[in-house]
C-alpha cells in the first residue's frame, strides 16, 4: 500500500489517505491469533535478513539446521542475507521496510522502528509464537526480556546472550594499588591513581559510539532503576533531572582523571581489545560474547594469569542491586507477518527445537538455560564469567541506543565525546540534550501510539 | 549552455590536439628542456622536481606497501605493536583466513562483471550522447545538455530508497543489472562532460570536410569520432572503473545474496560479533582483490600510448 | 551542427544515454524531490508538510549549518591537493623523460585500495602513537603531537586530507593527458623569447588547457560536495559535531533517523549548492579565459 502510494506520489498525482493496517498496539487481539496458521506446509526458499559476523556460530548452526530441514522438506531453502557491518545493515533494513521487501525473517534490535513495525502489524508475536511451540519457559526471562518493547510485548526471538562486565587487569591494579571498585564513585579514584601510575585506566572502542554509550546509563540505572530511560525517552523526564546530572558530572569526572584513552573517540572495536589484551590498558567493559578471544588460549600468554573481571558497581542508595546490570541477547529475530505461512511456522518450530544444544556446543552463552559446553582451551575465568549468569537479578538494564529516539540518539553519542573530552561541561551538556530530546522525543513517539 | 565547448583562441588552426600530439611525446624529453643561457639554475630546478616526483611516489605508493606488510604480519602482533614498524616475522595465515572465511574468487568475478557491465554501459551511452549534442546538434540540444548536467550534481544516498522501490517493482533486485544500471547512470553525466570536453577539440572543420565528401552522421561516428577519442575512452573508464570498483553503497541496497556480492561486500566476511575485525585477514584479502584492477590499468595505459600513437600516424 | 544530420541519427544517438538517464537518475531525483515535501518514516503513511522541511532546515537545525561550513573547508582542502597537486604533479611528470607512464599508473594506486582500508590505515596514521605523532617526536615538536582525529580543532583537516590525497592521481592522470597535447611548437617559440617556466605555464599551458581544467575542477567540485565514506567511516562526523559534513548528515537523517523527507530536503540543498559551486566555477573560469 505504501509502496504504491509513493509512487502514485512521485507521478505527481494526488494523494490518497491511506491508512496502514493496524495491528492494535501490544500482543492484543489480532495479533495474538496471528502466529497460529491453517493449512498444508508448503516447501519454498526463504530469506532472513541479518546482521551477524559471516563466520559466527548463530549463522552455522542456522545453516546446519535449514539443511537437515530442507532434506525432510524437498524444495525449502534458507537464504541467507548477511550483511555484518552495523550501518551497512541498518541502511539495508530501513529501505527493505520502506519499501514493503522485508524478508520471511529480518534481524532487529527492540528500537523504537521495530516497535513502529510491530504496531502496524508487520511482525508476529513471538511470545505467542513460542508459547504454542511449548518452548517458552526454556528461554532465560533475562534474554526476552532485553528483546521486550516498553509495554511488555515480545516480537523478536534471542538467538544470544551474553553479560556484560568489566574485565581488569589485576597485575596493573597491583602496581597502581587500587582495589576494585565497589561504587561508581570509586570508579573515578581508581582512574584517577591508575593514570596517576602512567596507566591508560579504561580501553573503549569510541569509534563504535555504544561501548561509550553504556557509560551514561550506569549511574541512572543505579539512582532511579530502569524506569527512568523509558520515562526520558518520551519526554516525560529530562536529562537534567537528578539521575541524568548524576551521570553527565560522573562522565565529566571520568574525563577529567583522564579516564579512557587520548582519541579514546576514533578508537576502533578491535583496537579497544587489543590494547587491553595487550596489557596497555587496566579495565575492559565488555560482554561474554567476546569470552572465546579473553579468556581462552587465544589471549596471549602474559595477560592469562592477569585477568578477572568485575561486575557493575552500585552507588549509595542505589535501587538496583549489584547482580542487576547489562545482559544482552544480542539482536533478535522478528518474523515477518505479511509473508508469515505454515512453512514459515513449521520450520521455526524446528529450527528453535534444535537449536539450544547446537549452540551451546559453540561454548557461548545461549538464549535458553542449556548450559555451554565449556571449550578445552577456556581459562577458570571463563567458567567464572558464565556461572555470573546464574546470579543475574531481575531488573534489566538496557542500552540508551536502544531506546532513545534515533535523532536523539545520535545526538547523545556525540555530545557524550565532547563532555568526556571536556570539549562541553555537564551543563551545556544536558541543555544540548534536553532540547534536541524535547524536539524529537514527542514527534517521534506521538507517531508510534497515533 | 556552450559550457563545455569553451572557445579558446589557442586552439584555431591547431590539428586534433587531444589526440594526436606527437607520437615522440611519452618518450622524448621536450619539458623543461636545459636553455643555453641558465644552464645551473635549470639543473637544479630538474633535480627538485625529480625529487619532488619520487615524494609524491612515496606518498602515493606506501599505504600499498604498508598494506601488504600488514597482510602478512601475525594477527597478535598487529594487535601489539606499533602498526608502522617492520614486522619480525612474516606469515601467510592472514592469506589462509581470509580465502577461507570468505568467498573471494566469487567476489572479484562479480566486482569485474559488474564494473565492466557499468563501465560498457557508460561509454556507450556516453559516447553516443556527446555525439548527438556535441556534434550532431539539434534543437533543445542545450536543455537537454542541462538535464545532464544536473546529474553531475546529484548525491547519490537519497535516492536509493525511491530507486529501490521502482526495482523491486519490476522485479530488478538482487541482479547485476539491478547495480549496473545505477552506477552506469550516476557517472553518466560526468563521462558525457568528459566526452564533450574532449570531443570540443576535435576541430569542426574536419567534420565540415567529411561531410563534403558525403559521409552520413553514423560514418562520421564510426569512422572519425570514434577513432579518435579512444584516448578519451580509456579516461573515462579509468576514473569510472575506480568508482564502480569500489562503489559500497548501490550494491549494498540492491544486492542480498551471497552470490552476487561484490569486492566491498565480500570484506565485511572478516567482521566479526558487534564488530569485531579481523584487520589482518581484511588486508590479506584487500591486497588480493587490488591486483584485479591494477592490472587492469596496466593494460589500459598500454592501450592509451597505443591510442596516442595511432592517433597521430593518422594525422 | 553537421550538414548532414538526420533527425532518426540524433534520436538513435540519444536514446540509449537518455534512457539509461532517465530510468536511473532522473526518476528518482523526482520522487525525491516529491519526498522533501512530505514528513515519512518509512513505516506510517507519508503526511504532506509543505515548505515545512525547508523552514526547519534553513533556519531550525543547527547541526544542517555547521555541517555546511564544515563541507566548505572538506571542499577546499580536497580542491587544493587534488585540482592544486594535480596540476603540480602532471607538470612535474612532464620534466622527466623514463617512466612517465609507470609513475602515472602508480600514482593511482591509493584510490584502487578499498574505502575501509584506506580508513584504518589513516586511523593509525592519525592516532595517539600513530605515525604523525611518532614523527612529530622524533623532531622533538612533541607539544604539537595530539590525537588528531578526537581534536575538535583538528579533526575535519584530518578527514579532509585522506579523501584529497586518494584522487590526486586520478586528477594528475587527466591533467597530465591534457598537457600532452599542449602544441610544442608554442612554448618552444615561448622558451627562444626567454620566457621563463612560469612563463610558458601561465600564458601557453595553462590557457591551453583551460577547458580540462574546468572540467576537472568541476568533478573535484562536485565529487567533494557529495564526499562521505572517508569521514563516516573514520569519525562518523565526530568528536561532536566537529567533521559532520551535509553528506554525512544527510545520509544519517535518512537512515538512522529514518526522516527520509528531511533527508531529501537536505539532499536537494546539495544539489543547489553544487549548482551554484559549478556556476561559480564556470562564471570565474571562462570570464578569465575569454
Amino acid at each position: 500500500m505504501k509502496r504504491s502510494q509513493f509512487l502514485a506520489l512521485a507521478a505527481g498525482a494526488a494523494t490518497v489517505p491511506v491508512l496502514a493496517a493496524c495491528g492494535g498496539s501490544g500482543s492484543g487481539g489480532a495479533a495474538a491469533t496471528g502466529a497460529a496458521v491453517e493449512g498444508e506446509v508448503e516447501p519454498r526458499a526463504i530469506s532472513w535478513l541479518l546482521s551477524r559476523p559471516a563466520d559466527g556460530a548463530v549463522i552455522s548452526i542456522m545453516e546446519q539446521i535449514a539443511d537437515e530441514y530442507a532434506a525432510e522438506n524437498e524444495g525449502f531453502s534458507l537464504e541467507l542475507i548477511t550483511t555484518p557491518d552495523r550501518p551497512s545493515y541498518i541502511q539495508k533494513y530501513e529501505t527493505l521496510a520502506a519499501a514493503g521487501e522485508l524478508p520471511e525473517l529480518f534481524d532487529t534490535d527492540a528500537t523504537p522502528f521495530a516497535a513502529k513495525l510491530a504496531e502496524t502489524g508487520q511482525m508476529i508475536d513471538v511470545e505467542d509464537l513460542l508459547t504454542q511451540f511449548g518452548i517458552l519457559e526454556e528461554f532465560r526471562p533475562a534474554a526476552l526480556d532485553y528483546q521486550r518493547f516498553d509495554d511488555g510485548a515480545l516480537y523478536m526471538i534471542p538467538l544470544e546472550f551474553g553479560l556484560e562486565v568489566f574485565w581488569y587487569n589485576t597485575a596493573l591494579f597491583e602496581e597502581a594499588g587500587v582495589e576494585v571498585p565497589t561504587t561508581l564513585d570509586e570508579m573515578v579514584e581508581v582512574c584517577e591513581t591508575l593514570r596517576g601510575a602512567d596507566i591508560t585506566p579504561i580501553a573503549v572502542g569510541g569509534q563504535d559510539a555504544w561501548p561509550l554509550e553504556r557509560y551514561v546509563a550506569y549511574q541512572p540505572f543505579r539512582i532511579a532503576g530502569p524506569e527512568y530511560i523509558q520515562e526520558l525517552k518520551r519526554g516525560d523526564a529530562a536529562f537534567a533531572d537528578e539521575p541524568g546530572t548524576a551521570s553527565a558530572e560522573w562522565l565529566a569526572r571520568l574525563g577529567e582523571v583522564e579516564a579512557f584513552e587520548p582519541g579514546f573517540s576514533s578508537v576502533g572495536y578491535a583496537d579497544a581489545q587489543a590494547a587491553f589484551t595487550s596489557g596497555k590498558a587496566a579495565i575492559y567493559n565488555m560482554g561474554t560474547w567476546e569470552l572465546p578471544n579473553l579468556a581462552t588460549e587465544e589471549l596471549p600468554e602474559e595477560m592469562r594469569e592477569n585477568i578477572a573481571f568485575f561486575t557493575l558497581p552500585v552507588t549509595e542508595g542505589s535501587v538496583t542491586a549489584e547482580n542487576e546490570y547489562v545482559a544482552p541477547s544480542g539482536i533478535g529475530v522478528a518474523v515477518n507477518a505479511e509473508t508469515y505461512d505454515p512453512l514459515v511456522r513449521d520450520f521455526l518450530e524446528f529450527a528453535l527445537g534444535r537449536y539450544p544444544a547446537l549452540y551451546a556446543e559453540s561454548g557461548l552463552l545461549g538464549p535458553t538455560t542449556v548450559d555451554p559446553v565449556i571449550p578445552e582451551n577456556a581459562l577458570p575465568i571463563y567458567e567464572e564469567a558464565i556461572a555470573a549468569a546464574e546470579d543475574l537479578g531481575e531488573a534489566t538494564l538496557m542500552p540508551w541506543d536502544t531506546q532513545l529516539d534515533p535523532t536523539t540518539n545520535s545526538r547523545l553519542q556525540q555530545e557524550l565525546v565532547l563532555l568526556v573530552q571536556g570539549d562541553v561541561t555537564a551543563e551545556e551538556f544536558l541543555t544540548t540534550m534536553d532540547s534536541t530530546l524535547e524536539e524529537n522525543a514527542p514527534r517521534y513517539f506521538e507517531d508510534a501510539e497515533g | 549552455m556552450t559550457v563545455l565547448a569553451p572557445t579558446d583562441p589557442s586552439r584555431e588552426g591547431q590539428t586534433m590536439t587531444d589526440t594526436a600530439p606527437d607520437a615522440s611525446a611519452p618518450r622524448a624529453p621536450r619539458r623543461g628542456r636545459p636553455g643555453s643561457r641558465r644552464p645551473s639554475r635549470l639543473r637544479i630546478s630538474q633535480v627538485v622536481s625529480r625529487v619532488l616526483i619520487v615524494c609524491v611516489l612515496i606518498l602515493q605508493v606506501y599505504p600499498f606497501l604498508w598494506l601488504l606488510q600488514t597482510s602478512l604480519r601475525d594477527r597478535q602482533d598487529f594487535a601489539a605493536s606499533n602498526p608502522f614498524s617492520i614486522p619480525t616475522e612474516l606469515t601467510l595465515e592472514n592469506f589462509a583466513r581470509a580465502l577461507e572465511q570468505g568467498s573471494l574468487l566469487r567476489n572479484i568475478l562479480n566486482s569485474l562483471i559488474i564494473t565492466g557491465g557499468a563501465c560498457a554501459l557508460l561509454v556507450v551511452c556516453g559516447m553516443a550522447g556527446a555525439y548527438a549534442i556535441q556534434v550532431l546538434g539539434f534543437r533543445g540540444s542545450n536543455l537537454v545538455h542541462g538535464l545532464f548536467l544536473l546529474g553531475i550534481v546529484v548525491p547519490v544516498q537519497v535516492a536509493l530508497v525511491p530507486l529501490f522501490i521502482d526495482y523491486s517493482r519490476i522485479g530488478l533486485l538482487d541482479t547485476y543489472v539491478a547495480v549496473m544500471i545505477p552506477l552506469a547512470g550516476f557517472a553518466l553525466p560526468m563521462a558525457m562532460f568528459l566526452f564533450l570536453s574532449f570531443f570540443s577539440y576535435i576541430p569542426r572543420e574536419l567534420y565540415e570536410a567529411a561531410s563534403i565528401d558525403g559521409a552520413g552522421p553514423y560514418r562520421i561516428f564510426f569512422r572519425i569520432t570514434m577513432p579518435m577519442s579512444l584516448n578519451t575512452v580509456v579516461t573515462v573508464v579509468m576514473v569510472n572503473a575506480i568508482f564502480i570498483w569500489n562503489d559500497f553503497i548501490f550494491a549494498n541496497t540492491f544486492i542480498l545474496s551471497d552470490e552476487l556480492k561484490t569486492i566491498p561486500l565480500g570484506l565485511q566476511n572478516y567482521i566479526g560479533a558487534m564488530g569485531n575485525t579481523d584487520w589482518t585477514a581484511t588486508f590479506a584479502a584487500v591486497s588480493i582483490t587490488v591486483t584485479p584492477l591494477l592490472l587492469v590499468f596496466l593494460v589500459l595505459n598500454r592501450a592509451m600510448i597505443y591510442g596516442l600513437e595511432s592517433g597521430a600516424s593518422k594525422g | 551542427m553537421l550538414p548532414h544530420r538526420s533527425r532518426t541519427s540524433v534520436v538513435l544517438f540519444l536514446a540509449p544515454p537518455l534512457l539509461l538517464f532517465g530510468g536511473g537518475v532522473l526518476l528518482p531525483i523526482v520522487q525525491s524531490l516529491f519526498l522533501s515535501f512530505f514528513q515519512w518514516d518509512g513505516i506510517f503513511p507519508m503526511e504532506f508538510v509543505g515548505l515545512e522541511n525547508y523552514r526547519r532546515l534553513l533556519f531550525g537545525d543547527d547541526i544542517f549549518w555547521t555541517a555546511f561550513g564544515n563541507q566548505l573547508l572538506y571542499l577546499v582542502i580536497c580542491l587544493v591537493l587534488q585540482v592544486g597537486g594535480g596540476l603540480l604533479v602532471a607538470s612535474l611528470l612532464l620534466t622527466i623523460t623514463k617512466g612517465r607512464e609507470v609513475f602515472k599508473v602508480l600514482y593511482l594506486m591509493p584510490a584502487v585500495i578499498s574505502t575501509p582500508a584506506i580508513a584504518l590505515l589513516f586511523q593509525r596514521i592519525y592516532g595517539g602513537d600513530g605515525l604523525i605523532n611518532t614523527m612529530l617526536s622524533a623532531v622533538g615538536l612533541d607539544a604539537l603531537a595530539r590525537p588528531w582525529l578526537s581534536d575538535v580543532s583538528t579533526v575535519l583537516a584530518a578527514v579532509s586530507i585522506p579523501e584529497g590525497w586518494r584522487f590526486l592521481g586520478l586528477y594528475t592522470v587527466i591533467l597530465y593527458a591534457a598537457l600532452l597535447a599542449v602544441p610544442r611548437e608554442q612554448e618552444e617559440a615561448a622558451a627562444l623569447d626567454g620566457a621563463n617556466a612560469w612563463t610558458v605555464f601561465t600564458k601557453i599551458r595553462f590557457p591551453h588547457i583551460m577547458p580540462v581544467f574546468i572540467t576537472t575542477m568541476i568533478m573535484a567540485t562536485t565529487y567533494a560536495l557529495r564526499g562521505f565514506d572517508i569521514p563516516f567511516l573514520l569519525t562518523n562526523g565526530g568528536p561532536g559535531q566537529a567533521s559532520e559534513l551535509v553528506t554525512t548528515y544527510m545520509y544519517k537523517t535518512a537512515f538512522t533517523s529514518g526522516h527520509y523527507g528531511y533527508a531529501s530536503a537536505i539532499s536537494v540543498f546539495i544539489v543547489v549548492e553544487c549548482l551554484v559551486a559549478v556556476g561559480l566555477i564556470l562564471f570565474s573560469l571562462r570570464r578569465k579565459d575569454a
